[in-house]
């Protein structure tokens, strides 16, 4: 987790992006909010996806020792009555390496939201057990990465009031 | 060309307005409080409350009796349930049993109100095929494919008093 991550007075510009990027909601049985595409619409957003992977993706790979080296991107808005229950993002072949999320400022900070990280107790190579192991509140300019695994179980708390702005994807080999 | 998986998952999805009175849904709820329910809490799968196999006969006999004319089987109970879902709980689709056979699924809606947003889904390759909303009182009839996933949504932390209660009940050919 690092907070102040990026330069206050570049944050307007991620915003400037992100305002060019059309925005759909999603819903499944585990979700629901609203986001960009899977893959950016705008070359702004593509570049600054590429930008920010080649930013932390050496010294992720060096600290974590899972060489990364590209990332994908989308941007979140979680309004209240929005979630994303617990899961693990680990998916045969997609190789989530370490997953990733950016908090923006909120013209409405959030309440709720938290990102919530689960501990598992693993018997016979199935899940028996889970307990919350830590809530991060998503502050303004907050960075979390954490390593995917088929038991990095987390989940982004609902969304009771205000709005939660985040970018979030995973890096890639 | 309409595929066999097709014409087996073409089957009964129907509701029951006012299957029970809110009198007798008032009584079950009081009788399963009493005998009590276990907390399921796997996270990436379900967060709610369970009573297995409650001893309801006539309740039973009533809601297989509806059961069986509106798909024209005649059905016995396989299996019994009942389902309390509070603020912030849930049942995904990946939890839900996976049945080899074609059963029937009834589930009879005990909750005291209607709880916004508490639904529940079937689908089929993710897709909503059927969804039965939040009714107290109400009786689904679904017969299922092996093919078809049921999920109870998430009931939101914001109805702070929200409480769902769900007999649900497996039915068979006899």
């Amino acid at each position: 987790m690092i907070d102040d991550v990026v330069p206050a007075e570049m944050i307007p510009e991620l915003f400037a992006i992100l305002d060019e990027e059309p925005v759909n909601r999603y819903e499944s049985d585990i979700f629901a909010f609203e986001a960009t595409a899977p893959e950016p619409t705008t070359a702004e957003l593509r570049a600054l996806r590429d930008n920010f992977a080649s930013t932390l993706a050496p010294a992720l790979s060096r600290i974590t020792g899972t060489p990364v080296t590209r990332v994908d991107m989308r941007a979140y808005a979680y309004r209240p009555g929005h979630y994303l229950l617990p899961h693990s993002d680990h998916q045969d072949g997609l190789q989530r390496m370490i997953a990733y999320a950016y908090y923006l400022p909120s013209p409405e900070p959030p309440v709720g939201g938290e990102l919530e990280l689960f501990r598992c107790r693993v018997e016979g190579g199935a899940i028996v057990a889970t307990d919350s192991a830590r809530l991060i509140e998503p502050r303004a300019n907050r960075l979390v990465v954490f390593g995917v695994s088929d038991i990095s179980l987390h989940q982004v708390c609902e969304v009771l009031g205000g709005l939660r702005i985040s970018l979030a994807g995973w890096f890639h080999p | 060309m309409t595929r066999l998986e097709d014409l087996f998952t073409a089957r009964t999805a129907v509701i029951v307005p006012d299957a029970i009175g809110s009198g007798a849904a008032a009584d079950l709820r009081e009788r399963f409080e009493r005998t009590g329910y276990t907390r399921y809490a796997l996270v990436d799968r379900g967060s709610y409350d369970e009573l297995r196999d409650p001893s309801e006969p006539e309740t039973y006999a009533a809601l297989i009796a509806l059961a069986s004319e509106a798909t024209g089987r005649t059905l016995e109970l396989a299996e019994a349930r009942v389902l309390r879902l509070v603020p912030g709980d849930y049942l995904l689709a990946h939890h839900d049993h996976v049945h080899d056979e074609l059963h029937v699924e009834l589930i009879l809606d005990l909750s005291p109100a209607i709880v916004s947003g508490a639904d529940v889904h079937y689908r089929r390759h993710g897709d909503v095929t059927f969804q039965v909303p939040s009714r107290p009182c109400a009786l689904s009839i679904v017969a299922r494919a092996s093919s078809v996933t049921c999920n109870h949504t998430y009931v939101s932390r914001l109805h702070t008093d929200a409480c769902v209660v769900r007999l649900a009940l497996l039915l068979r050919d006899r």
